[in-house]
This record gives structure tokens, C-alpha cells and sequence, in this order.
């Protein structure tokens, strides 16, 4: 719905002419949905903005509240949750706030706006001898730590998740106070997150991140990790064929499959247990030849030629040694943990040059794409929460026999019902994902859609814990979930309802202050 | 084709960013990032390849009417193809296509722009891309005692191209060229007054009946004086030569090189001996339409294989920018005695514009400027002396914006510096 003029006029005089628009041409970029969608387009913004700063940001939110418009700021934009929720609901393009503020190497953090893209952050990182945690999404996702509806990804070994790694932050609360937590409000510094100084991360994250729910984090600090590795990986050769000239010393890569969850679970606890593992990625097959494959044809191939070669489940193992000695004993350690739970090598990786290709890809994060969407363009995700390992790893078998029926009806790509799981912290915490592949049909979005439902019920059923599904996509569904888990929905809504009782930061992605009718 | 047969590749756009920055596993800081001028100038998402093939979805979709704002977005955009080439790394979709024929789209129902209109009727007229032209086309070559091809066969025809043809201060890399060849012994001739626009640049702003026109009569007269080989400076001729015209079906067993390739070759043979020493400290720049298009064109027929994952019979090879010009002006410049090469962050298949193609140049001047400032920053911060690039509407972009802002780079051609090895 078009913006009264004068509305229009007063958004234009904080950000500038060239900053504002409400173009059809500019808004159908923005509404256009990938997915299991019926129709490709959804709901238009009422505008689009493109602030420069915080004071741009805040300004802009006041005058949401003065005159009862909603916002969606967002970063990168990939996901469903920066879509709007409404009709007037104009977006802030998080685009032009794009810098680095600070890396501090001493106290290990990082300092960022939303617009600062993971590989950009990870570049500078190792030129330090630094790394930080990319989601699994991708490096082209942003290093913001609030910018994810899960922040979890390939080095969670060593790297956590985002939602862990939360310091202090710049907030502009839906009500457009600028609001510094953690240590930033009160000795001016980004070092923690939780004081001294008020410390609100729990609230303000969660279960997750809120999804632009509750205003706007204009700046974050995240905690940063060791990089034992070379300032620049050696990738030589032309797009898409990157390969490493040699793989940088005291770098290992393996990808294991077992005869069993059970076997994989314990492999994983293990290494995790001797916290040898610089990445413990728990790609399927498909997923891996997605990631080697330049092309749906070498995918195709490379798929069909490990499907012959495994025993069942598995992962990928990354080592990266300190020192020759130190990498020799992770080494051993990790044989010696393979060779007990009956893991096997894939053979065609450990050529290393594909074995270089592979480290590479998977500490950028460079190939989600590929996993999800080359294939057909149309992807969707059922997932677990952060929990204990084995635990997810139930769940995902549990949801992995749904897949299976839909690949026997012939309405998924068929990559033998795996699902992907990955372990966080050296620790017995977890996260475990199933992908679908699938065309676009009525047929199918039907199917997908009935098969998201099932997985969701079977969490609540068996006791799998609040999924990760649930933040950024389905805000009513926090009323089915929060029952069965302490009622965390109740609180959830007094939050949002004591930080944005004029409800403007657009809470699609988050809970609403009102409950919806018929959700207990 | 038409925007309409790319809607299965607009389809699977999964609006996740990568068309915007260079390929990520090359990123080495948090600058430069950035691998599309249009984007990075205008912010907006529909500036981006992306957003351009979400918006392209959406005029199929009877969702859009021309708006200013629309025509703004379409005629602003160099048609560098690095969002291409970025989406490519991970996808089997066309972006750069539809691109095009969203372009093309709008000027068949009549929403052009001005100041392309303004190029084309010079086209049309004199059968030049630089309206207003004092010179005449073969003007550069008098004195110089050239065979022209179309009175003398000869296996090797230069193309000069309009920028160098009509803008005097080209002419100097014309002369270049003539004399390293007359020094390898080349049995070549040019057009002169006969030679004729590429017809590249048209179809870079989307007048595509033009640039048929002109390819239709180029290759008449090509066939007609039985030229072999076409040799070229201009890397939107070389663009135009070898990969449109076959992509029309237009260009049968025509050799196309561009100079660089040649004289590699040529040094490689030994028939060219850079032995002057030549002290200075250069970057390159790769041409858009030399590098990533620069590849050769992929012929394609066949169906789609039904399943889940978007195959093809027989296997349908994207071109992705792999197998673009990179090496032989480097090989060229890395010959030459004394001359230290020294590369910018972005490069080869993900080097930023120059900002003068696509009709950008002439259509909105400030942007052009501003995308080669870009560029100028960049090769600046390497220390080099000297901008080397390989095109001359690269040349007289960055020129023209050194010229504004006062830097002390100087700009060459390959082949001028070639020369001053010789």
C-alpha cells in the first residue's frame, strides 16, 4: 500500500531522495519469494529505505511509531523472515551499513555493522591469524550475530554459534531509544555482552535471533576464534574451478561414513570429547557433491558414485594442527576413534586436490547454494534446535522416515532420505537439519507443506525440542510450542509487548503482541 | 530468445546476495568486496543482477509498467556480466541473458533512452558509435601505406573499431599496432573507410535489430574479400566478433583474436623479441568483454532431462567465464624487459568495470566516471604506476576520470607498451 505523500516526504528527509523509493519495479525485488511457494511474488513493502547510520535508523523508527507503520530492517535479505508482514510495512535495506568498526585482536572480538558480509569479517580474521563462526547458510550471509534466525554453521566445533557469541550490541528498540548492552553501556567498550552494564541477551535473543521483532541491531560485537592457518588460502584456477595449489601444512580432510547413527553419534561424541576437530560437518553424500560438483551434472555423477561407496551416515572432519606435533596427535587420535566406531573413508576425497577444494569451501562456506538451490531452485528445510546431540540426531531419523515416503512418491529428489548434523563446541550440543529438493508444483507445495506440519508435531510428540524452524517464519507457532516448553511464549509476548506496544517492528518473523484467536 | 525463455532461469534465483560481490572464495578483506557498479552505486536490490532478473519475472508477469524509475534501473547497468559469473560459481542459471533481453525488450516497445537514441542514429547514419565524429574512419592510417582488404586479400584483417577509428587521441595504439605487426612480418590490411561498427555496443544497449544489421553486413564483406582472421584492440569489437556473432550464427569458420592473443602469439613464435628495457611498475585491468565474455560461445540443443535437478540432453555447458582472455596480455606485459607486473584484488574473471560499457558511458557519464574511480582507487593501491588495460573505451574512461580527479596513474594500452619494447 503506497505511503501517504507527506508520510513519504518525512521518511525521504532522513534518508535522502536517492535512499527512498516505493517504485513498483524497486518493491518487486524485494517481494519476490523463492521457495515453496504458490505465487512467486508476496506482499509489496510500502517502501523501501536505505539508511546510512544509527541516527538514520532510529529516526526512521520514531516516525514509524509517530505515524502507525511498520518496519522490517534486514541485512542480506535471503531469508523468508525480511519479507514484510503486512501491507504497510516499510523496509530498511541494512545495505549501507557495511563496516568493520573494530577488531579487537588482544580481546579476541569483532565489532560489526549488518551489511558486513561473513567472508568479508573471515578475510580480515586470518590476515590476524583469527576466524569467526559463518552460519551454515553461508559466507554470504552477514557476520552480524542477530542477522540469522540460526546462527550455527560448518565450524561450530570450534567456532560455537552466533547465538553464543553475542558481546556487546547497539540496539534501537522498536520505540527508537538507542539502547548500549553489555559493556558498551557501561564502560563504552564492546568486550561482553552481559556486563558490567544492563545485560538484556537472553531477551533480546531468545531461542534464537528475533527477526527484525523487535527493533533493530545497528551493532554488534562477536567473539572471534584461533586461525592456525595461512593469511590468504592458496586458491588458484577461474571460476568455478577453485582448487588450492597445495594443501597449507598441519590442514587434514576426511569424509567418514558409518553403518549406523548410532556408530556416527558415537564417532561424533568422541572426537568432540577430545576436542582434536577444527570442523565436524555432518554433510550427507548429497550435500557433499553438491559442494564438489560445479555443475547439476557433476553433482548428478559424483552423487550417484558415492551412494555405491558408503555404509550409511556420515561426516566430514577438518583438522588444522598448531604445530607438526600437534596435528600428528589429533591425527592419531582421530584414526584411532574412526578405526573403534567402524568408519570408513570415502576414497575419491582423499585426493587432495579435491580434499584442498573441500577444506577451503567448507571453512568460507561458499557451496550452500549449491546444496539447496541449484538443483531445482526450489529447497526447503526441516530442522532441529541446539540441543543434545543425540537427541537431534532421533529427531532427524525420526523425520528422515517422512522423507523417505515423499521420495517414494516421487515428489523429492531422491538423495536417499539423509539428513546433515553437526555438533557445537566440542561438547554434546548439537544441531541436525533434512533437506528437500523439490519443483515447484501444487502437488508438491502441498506435500512440503503437510511434511513441515508432521515434523513440527513430531517434535512436540516425542519431545525433540523447540525447533529452529520456528523463528523467522511462523510467529503463531510459538503458541504451539511454548506449552510444552515452560511456556516460554507467554514471556515472549510481554516482552514484545513491553518494548514495542505500538507493535512496529513487523513481528512475521518473531511473536506478535497479540495472541492469535484458535492458538493455545 | 526473449525474456520470456529465460523465465525458468529467473526462477531459481534465490535472492541470496552472491550476484553482488566477488566470488567468495577469492575475498581476501572486507574491501574490495563489491564486484557489480550498479548495485554498489544505487543500493537498491534492483540494481543488482538479482534483482534485475526478479524484476524481470515481474514485467513477464504483467506486474510492472515502464516507469522512470523503471527505465533507470534497465539503461544503469554496464553489462560487465560479473554478476554472471558470481551466481555461476554456485548455480546453473543465466543472469547476463535475461539481462539483455530485458534491455532489448524495452527498446523494441519503445522505451529508450535518449542518449543511446542519439549513438544508434549516428549508427544508423554514419555507422559509427561516436556521434559527431570529425575525423573520417580510415583517417589514422594515412601515410601509413596499409593494404586494404577489400581491394587486396589479405589473410589478416585489423579491425580498428569506432572509438580508435574517430577519437585522435586513440590513434596512437592504431599505429602501435600497425607497427608491431609490420615488424612480425604480418601479411594483414584493414578496412579504411570501409570498415564498419562492430555492432557490439548497439547490442549492449539493447538494439538488437541494429546489431544484426551491422554483423549481417560485416560477415557479407568478409566473405566476399575471403577474410580468414580477424585481429582487434577493441575488446567490445573482439566481444562482438567472436562470441555474438556466433551466438546469431552469424560467424562460420571466422578466426577471431584480439591483439593481445596475437602478439602473444607472435612473441611465442619468435617472430616479435621485446628486447628494450621498459623500467615502470604496472597493473591490469581485464576488460569486461576480453575477460569473462571474452570466452567462446557454447551451442546448445537438446531437452530437459524430467527429475529433480535441472539437467539437460545432451549436458548443457554454461559459459561461466572460465575460459575468458586472462593470460595472453599478461603473458604480453611480463615479456617486456624491466616492466613489473603487480595484479589489483580483482581480477581476471571478477575484475570490477571500467564503467564505459553498456551504453553507460554515454547515457549517464557520472556513473561511468564514478565506476572507474573505483578502479582507479584500486590500482592505485598497488603501488603501480600505470594502468594497463586492453580496450579502448576502457582507455579513454579511465583517462577521462584521472582527468577529474586529479591521480598521477597513467593509462596505456598493451600494446603500446609492447611497443616501446621493440
Amino acid at each position: 500500500m503506497a505511503l501517504d505523500k507527506d508520510i513519504y516526504r518525512a521518511f525521504e528527509d532522513v534518508v535522502g531522495p536517492d535512499n527512498i523509493s516505493d517504485d513498483p519495479a524497486i518493491l518487486d525485488s524485494y517481494s519476490y519469494r523463492w521457495g515453496p511457494q504458490t505465487e512467486t511474488f508476496g506482499q509489496r513493502f510500502a517502501a523501501i529505505t536505505l539508511p546510512k547510520d544509527t541516527a538514520e535508523v532510529q529516526a526512521i523508527v520514531r516516525l514509524c511509531n509517530k505515524y502507525g507503520i511498520q518496519f522490517k530492517a534486514s541485512s542480506t535479505g535471503w531469508g523468508s523472515m525480511s519479507n514484510p508482514g503486512g501491507p504497510e510495512v516499510i523496509k530498511m535495506d541494512l545495505r549501507r551499513m557495511d563496516r568493520i568498526i573494530e577488531i579487537n585482536e588482544k580481546n579476541m572480538y569483532a565489532v560489526v555493522e549488518p551489511y558486513v558480509i561473513s567472508v568479508q569479517l573471515q578475510a580480515e580474521l586470518m590476515k590476524r591469524g583469527l576466524n569467526c563462526n559463518i552460519i551454515g547458510a553461508g559466507g554470504n550471509c552477514s557476520a552480524h550475530p542477530y542477522a540469522a534466525h540460526y546462527g550455527g554453521g560448518h565450524m561450530g566445533e570450534s567456532t560455537s554459534l552466533r547465538e553464543r557469541n553475542i558481546l556487546a550490541v547497539e540496539w534501537v528498540t522498536p520505540e527508537g531509544e538507542i539502547v548500549k548492552l553489555g559493556s558498551l553501556g557501561s564502560l563504552g567498550e564492546w568486550f561482553c555482552g552481559d556486563g558490567p552494564g544492563p545485560s538484556l541477551r537472553g531477551i533480546t535473543v531468545g531461542h534464537a535471533a528475533p527477526c527484525g521483532g523487535i527493533g533493530v541491531f545497528t551493532k554488534a560485537a562477536t567473539k572471534i576464534y584461533h586461525w592456525a592457518g595461512p593469511p590468504i588460502f592458496p586458491i588458484e584456477g577461474v571460476s568455478p574451478q577453485y582448487a588450492p595449489s597445495e594443501i597449507p601444512p598441519n590442514f587434514f580432510y576426511r569424509y567418514y561414513s558409518f553403518p549406523s547413527a548410532k556408530e556416527m553419534v558415537e564417532a561424533q561424541r568422541r572426537i568432540g570429547e577430545s576436542e582434536i576437530a577444527f570442523e565436524v560437518m555432518g554433510f550427507n553424500i548429497a550435500m557433499l557433491a553438491s559442494n564438489m560438483g560445479t555443475s547439476n551434472d557433476e553433482d548428478y555423477a559424483y552423487f550417484e558414485q558415492f551412494r555405491k561407496l558408503i555404509q550409511g551416515p556420515g561426516f566430514q572432519v577438518i583438522l588444522m594442527g598448531n604445530s607438526p606435533q600437534d596435528f600428528e596427535y589429533k591425527k592419531q587420535v582421530l584414526e584411532q576413534i574412526i578405526r573403534e566406531t567402524k568408519g570408513e573413508s570415502l576414497k575419491p576425497v582423499e585426493d587432495p586436490k579435491i580434499a584442498g577444494a573441500l577444506i577451503w569451501r567448507s571453512i568460507r562456506i561458499t557451496a550452500s547454494i549449491r546444496e539447496c538451490f541449484r538443483a531445482g531452485g526450489a529447497f526447503s528445510a526441516a530442522l532441529g534446535g541446539t540441543h543434545p546431540y543425540g537427541e537431534e540426531v532421533a529427531y532427524m531419523e525420526a523425520v528422515s522416515k517422512l522423507k523417505k515416503d515423499l521420495i517414494k512418491k516421487g515428489i523429492l529428489r531422491d538423495d536417499d532420505g539423509y539428513y546433515l548434523t553437526w555438533p557445537h563446541e566440542h561438547g554434546h550440543l548439537g544441531h541436525a537439519e533434512i533437506l528437500i529438493q523439490f519443483r515447484q508444483t501444487p502437488e508438491s507445495i502441498d506435500a512440503i507443506m503437510g511434511f513441515s506440519e508432521a515434523a513440527m508435531k513430531m517434535a512436540i510428540d516425542n519431545r525433540y525440542g523447540v525447533p529452529h524452524s520456528l523463528s523467522g517464519m511462523a510467529p503463531d507457532m510459538h503458541d504451539m510450542f511454548g506449552p510444552h516448553a515452560s511456556n516460554y511464549n507467554v514471556w515472549q509476548r510481554r516482552l514484545k509487548q513491553a518494548f514495542d506496544p505500538n507493535e512496529v517492528s513487523d513481528s512475521s518473523g518473531y511473536i506478535k503482541g497479540k495472541q492469535q484467536q484458535g492458538v493455545s | 530468445m526473449a525474456l520470456e525463455d529465460y523465465r525458468k532461469d529467473m526462477e531459481l534465483c534465490a535472492k541470496c546476495s552472491i550476484c553482488k560481490f566477488i566470488p567468495l572464495e577469492k575475498m581476501k578483506g572486507v574491501q574490495p568486496a563489491n564486484v557489480c557498479p550498479s548495485i554498489s552505486k544505487y543500493n537498491f536490490n534492483a540494481y543488482s543482477g538479482g534483482g534485475r532478473v526478479n524484476i524481470g519475472m515481474a514485467m513477464l508477469d504483467n506486474r510492472l509498467e515502464y516507469t522512470d524509475k523503471l527505465l533507470h534501473i534497465i539503461y544503469n547497468c554496464q553489462m560487465c556480466g560479473a554478476c554472471d559469473v558470481s551466481c555461476k560459481y554456485a548455480m546453473d542459471m543465466e543472469v547476463l541473458e535475461p539481462i539483455y533481453e530485458f534491455r532489448i525488450k524495452a527498446v523494441e516497445e519503445g522505451h529508450t533512452n535518449p542518449a543511446l537514441d542519439k549513438v544508434i542514429n549516428s549508427l544508423r547514419k554514419q555507422g559509427t558509435m561516436v556521434p559527431g565524429a570529425k575525423a573520417k574512419r580510415g583517417e589514422w592510417a594515412k601515410g601509413l601505406g596499409l593494404k586494404d582488404f577489400t581491394r587486396q586479400k589479405t589473410k589478416v584483417v585489423y579491425h580498428v573499431g569506432c572509438l580508435t577509428s574517430y577519437d585522435k587521441d586513440m590513434w596512437k595504439t592504431a599505429r602501435a599496432t600497425v607497427n608491431l605487426l609490420n615488424k612480425a612480418g604480418v601479411d594483414f590490411g584493414i578496412g579504411g573507410e570501409n570498415e564498419s561498427c562492430c555492432g557490439g555496443r548497439a547490442y549492449q544497449m539493447g538494439y538488437e535489430t541494429d546489431f544484426i544489421r551491422q554483423a549481417q553486413n560485416n560477415m557479407a564483406l568478409f566473405k566476399q574479400c575471403g577474410v580468414e582472421t580477424i585481429v582487434t584492440a577493441c575488446a567490445d569489437c573482439y566481444h562482438a566478433f567472436k562470441v555474438l556473432y556466433d551466438k546469431f550464427g552469424l560467424k562460420g569458420n571466422l578466426e577471431v583474436l584480439h591483439i593481445t592473443e596475437y602478439l602473444d602469439r607472435l612473441i611465442k613464435e619468435g617472430r616479435l623479441k621485446p628486447r628494450k628495457k621498459v623500467a615502470m611498475k604496472v597493473t591490469y585491468h581485464d576488460p569486461c568483454h576480453l575477460g569473462r565474455l571474452g570466452e567462446p560461445y557454447i551451442h546448445w540443443e537438446g531437452k530437459e532431462i524430467p527429475g529433480f535437478q535441472r539437467r539437460f540432453d545432451p549436458p548443457k555447458e554454461l559459459m561461466r567465464g572460465t575460459y575468458g582472455i586472462y593470460e595472453p596480455p599478461r603473458d604480453v606485459l611480463r615479456s617486456i624487459p624491466g616492466l613489473k607486473l603487480v595484479e589489483m584484488d580483482r581480477i581476471k574473471e571478477y575484475a570490477w568495470c571500467c564503467g564505459a560499457g553498456g551504453g553507460v558511458n554515454e547515457s549517464n557519464p557520472e556513473f561511468s566516471l564514478w565506476t572507474a574511480d573505483e578502479r582507479i582507487a584500486e590500482a592505485e593501491s598497488t603501488g603501480a604506476e600505470a594502468l594497463v588495460t586492453a580496450c579502448p573505451w576502457c582507455e579513454k574512461n579511465f583517462n577521462q576520470a584521472i582527468k577529474e580527479c586529479g591521480s598521477s596513474l597513467k593509462v596505456y594500452d598493451v600494446v603500446e607498451l609492447l611497443e616501446k619494447a621493440i
